[in-house]
């Protein structure tokens, strides 16, 4: 797995970071996790199992996203705002430019619980797709593609807008197997918000003030892969927040 | 300045309780040019309403108004701030042809409320009126109802904002309300969000309660535009890249970002500026045991931040072990960890994360609540009280029990907590003798955590602020000029380092279109400072008013450093007769001069 950050952390260094006793904390409440959660960084939907080389299976489809410490988010939307102005360009006097970071428009979005926790929210880019799978539109017969596609270097989304019906199947399906990146638009109900890794540079990951978010790209998924939001902040809650 | 005004959408939103109506209201061009945003156009809008003294702080014509700034709702670093404006039901001067006499109040919170009032297409909220029974107000982008809060009613803080967002259905709502001590009319309740951000002082959430409003939460996708989009995105880009090095060349942004405000826990300690045993000395002997070190070790558990705060000052923690044990709350910060530690002497860390999160859970601020309980406490150490009068309550420094007894017989009202609802200034007028030298407070209400015997400026800036004592009240003219203004654009206070020197004027020039300079933003701040002054003078407030407790002039620190420091009244009446002097305002009386408030375009201001 290749990891590009701004600011690379490695393990070692992470055992002098600040905070030691927090981390001593949470790799003793981890333990009973099998140690998963804290023997790779990227806590829980991030997935990328480094618990024994022998789990990565060589060969095998690699996807490249977005990932999140959960430990060093902040919760702060940097990552909504800088997504937005990157990826909903606006025209002014016949230009464009980026846009002011409406982050109604952005593809990660940040979801807050009670305790504290925040859980950014972007697609996977998932290997077997359900969204993908869900779309209903006959596969065109000379690129094979669904409404829904993917296509090109990057293992983004596309949506073809005039095959597309609006039936809200890919969203479902996104919702109920992984964790409902996909957000139908609210007068056309087609998919939007699915991550654009913005043409190799995302956004997200250069502006994120905390270093949260890692661009990986060669990536395969481990056991928390694409678990729910819920999921995602319950675990997160007892890990952090949970009596001794 | 040009005549048309970007940045602003030209709407706020009034939401009418006693006649159950949403109107939305425009936004007047030069109101958003003269007063900003934020405080600064909240106090206009205030004013406007409010043409006459002397109306009740909890009548239904006093307007409750939740104001966001023009760079709220942009990426702008650390601009989040909502400020919540309205009469204050908490300061009432030593003379007046009014009862019902009583400052301005402002109070100021963090999170995402401002920046999603502004994506849902309002530059502010203004809540009028007094429904019949308990409601909330929904909002979503141009849709918005005055809902029944009948079940949320009595519900505290933290097990509102659990229940509420499932109510919703949406996490992406922003919400602030009130707990029990709002509902309670507790005059020093506060507005709370997340849990644990609160627009903690001047008792706005005691005029939330008498509104019979519990909450209001928005959602909202659009947003406002900009005069000049690409100036904007340049100045915005400037700002991002050397906001780091804009905090003494970082080393101050790495400790904020490390320990947030707690990290003056200590060094107030240290250098005799402390509120220790209530106001009494300036230096807490057991400091680390409460301080960020140990808070740090012990308590925290993550960083978290406002909307695009790269600071992250907000350290949430938990008490994972002992009699406390689940408690998940943020960690003491510096007034939190100072007005319900060192001003009560408790010393054990995890009783005042409990302490804490009692206060914020009953929507109590925090700053007056350690004020009365360290009030009682000394009181009950002079046995100017017995412990019938604490019905039954053993108030002695340090003991948890007690404090935490207290802190719910004043959210509840129950028995002394209803006198104590009052605060201090109400507390010493009944218990009388001597007691008013230590009730420590400003025109009613109460000080904050920063300790002034040892720094006239400090005690000017308690003595002269517009909602009685602010410790985020500059200490001159011009400074107070600066804050207000700051105050106004939706900036937060501790992270204007990062913007340099005129990186906030730059930012709303490209915003507005009108060119602001230092010059223009300064006058701006006068101007809103000199409303909020006329408005309090003109219900009775005058020279006499503006003080600080005799304790600082008359009880010397008698431990620590910097033991023997006190204030001297004749430098003090000097610093205050240069103060007016500088601010134009009269001598003998305070009250800024006609001419004054003719030159600031304040004229319909009739003091």
């Amino acid at each position: 797995m290749t990891l590009r950050r701004k600011k690379r952390t490695s393990l070692k260094e992470l055992k002098v970071l600040r905070r030691t006793d927090r981390r001593e904390f949470l790799k003793t409440a981890a333990a009973g996790m099998g140690g998963v959660l804290l023997a790779d960084r990227f806590l829980v939907r991030a997935v990328y199992a480094r618990t024994s080389p022998a789990q990565d299976q060589p060969g095998k489809t690699v996807f490249s996203l977005i990932v999140v410490d959960f430990n060093t988010c902040t919760g702060c939307r940097t990552c909504e705002t800088v997504c937005s102005s990157f990826n909903a360009r606006a025209a002014v006097d016949g230009k464009e430019f980026p846009g002011l970071g409406n982050p109604a428009l952005s593809n990660i979005r940040v979801y807050p619980y009670n305790p504290d926790v925040d859980i950014p929210i972007t697609c996977l880019m998932c290997e077997d797709a359900p969204c993908i799978e869900a779309c209903p539109v006959e596969p065109d017969p000379r690129t094979k593609h669904r409404a829904l596609y993917r296509e090109g270097k990057l293992p983004v989304l596309h949506n073809d807008l005039v095959r597309c019906i609006g039936c809200g199947s890919c969203a479902e399906a996104c919702s109920n197997k992984r964790v409902g990146a996909i957000i139908p638009n609210r007068a056309t109900n087609k998919p939007e918000r699915t991550c654009t890794l913005c043409s190799g540079d995302p956004q997200c990951v250069k502006y994120c003030p905390n270093g949260a978010l890692s661009y990986i790209v060669e990536g395969t998924p481990g056991q928390h892969y694409g678990i729910s939001r819920d999921a995602a902040a319950k675990t997160l809650t007892e890990l952090w927040y949970g009596k001794e | 300045m040009s005549e048309k005004i970007h940045g602003y959408h030209g709407v706020i939103l009034e939401a009418d309780l006693s006649n159950r109506k949403i109107n939305k209201i425009p936004l007047a061009d030069e109101d958003a040019r003269d007063f900003i945003g934020g405080r600064g156009l909240g106090m206009k809008l205030l004013a406007d309403r409010l043409k006459t003294p002397g109306v009740g702080a909890l009548s239904p014509e006093n307007p409750l108004l939740f104001m966001p700034g023009p760079f709220s709702g942009f990426p702008i670093p650390s601009s989040s701030r909502t400020c919540i404006v309205t009469k204050s039901p908490r300061t009432s001067p030593l003379q007046s042809r009014y009862p019902h006499a009583s400052t301005v109040s402002y109070a100021n919170m963090g999170g995402f409320f401002g920046p999603e009032v502004r994506f849902a297409g309002y530059d502010g909220i203004i809540v009028t009126g007094q429904a019949d029974s308990p409601v909330y107000l929904w909002i979503d982008d141009d849709k918005a109802e005055i809902r029944d809060a009948g079940k949320f009613w009595g519900m505290r803080t933290d097990e509102f904002d659990r229940r509420f967002i499932e109510e919703l259905g949406d996490r992406r709502f922003r919400t602030c309300y009130i707990g029990p001590a709002g509902e309670n009319l507790v005059s020093y309740a506060c507005v709370i969000n997340t849990a644990a951000r609160a627009a903690g002082r001047g008792g706005t959430g005691c005029v939330m309660g008498s509104k019979k409003l519990k909450a209001i939460s928005i959602r909202g996708t659009g947003q406002p535009g900009v005069a000049e989009h690409e100036k904007f995105l340049t100045v915005l880009e400037d700002i991002r890249k050397g906001f780091r090095a804009g905090f003494g060349g970082g080393a101050g942004y790495d400790d904020w970002r490390r320990y947030g405000t707690a990290s003056a826990l200590i060094s107030a300690s240290n250098s005799g500026f402390q509120a220790v045993r209530n106001f009494a000395e300036g230096t807490y002997a057991d400091i680390d045991q409460i301080g960020a070190i140990a808070a740090e070790q012990k308590i925290w558990v993550r960083d978290f931040a406002c909307f695009c705060c790269p600071l992250g000052c907000k350290k949430a923690g938990a008490v994972r072990s002992g009699k406390y044990a689940g408690i998940a709350h943020d960690g003491p910060e510096y007034e939190t960890g100072t007005m319900m530690g060192a001003n009560l002497m408790l010393s054990d860390l995890d009783a005042l994360m409990k302490a804490i999160y009692d206060v914020d859970d009953y929507g109590l601020d925090t700053i007056t609540t350690g004020n009365v309980i360290g009030f009682l406490m000394e009181a009950y150490e002079k046995r100017m009280i017995d412990r019938a009068f604490l019905d039954g309550i053993d108030l002695k420094w340090g003991s948890a029990d007690a404090i935490l007894e207290m802190v719910r017989k004043i959210a509840l009202r129950d028995g002394i907590g209803d006198l104590a609802s009052k605060g201090v200034k109400a507390l010493a007028a009944k218990i009388g003798g001597a007691s008013a030298k230590f009730a420590i407070h400003s025109k009613g209400h109460e000080l904050a955590a920063w300790n002034p015997h040892r720094s006239r400026e400090l005690a000017l800036a308690y003595a002269t602020a517009s909602r009685g004592a602010c410790h985020l009240n500059g200490d001159s003219a011009k400074s107070q000029d600066k804050y207000v203004a700051d105050d106004s654009t939706g900036v937060c206070l501790f992270a204007l380092d990062g913007f340099g020197k005129d990186g906030i004027c730059r930012l709303l020039s490209a915003i507005t279109g009108a060119e602001w300079t230092e010059e223009a933003y300064l006058r701006a701040g006068e101007r809103i400072y000199n409303l909020e002054r006329a408005f309090n003078c003109r219900e009775g407030f005058t020279r006499e008013d503006d003080t600080v407790p005799a304790r600082f002039f008359e009880d010397p620190l008698t431990y620590g450093p910097h033991k023997g420091a006190v204030l001297k009244r004749e430098e003090f009446d000097k610093a205050l007769a240069d103060y007016y002097k500088d601010r134009g305002w009269d001598l003998k009386t305070g009250i800024p001069t006609p001419e004054k408030l003719e030159s600031l375009g304040l004229s319909f201001m009739k003091v």
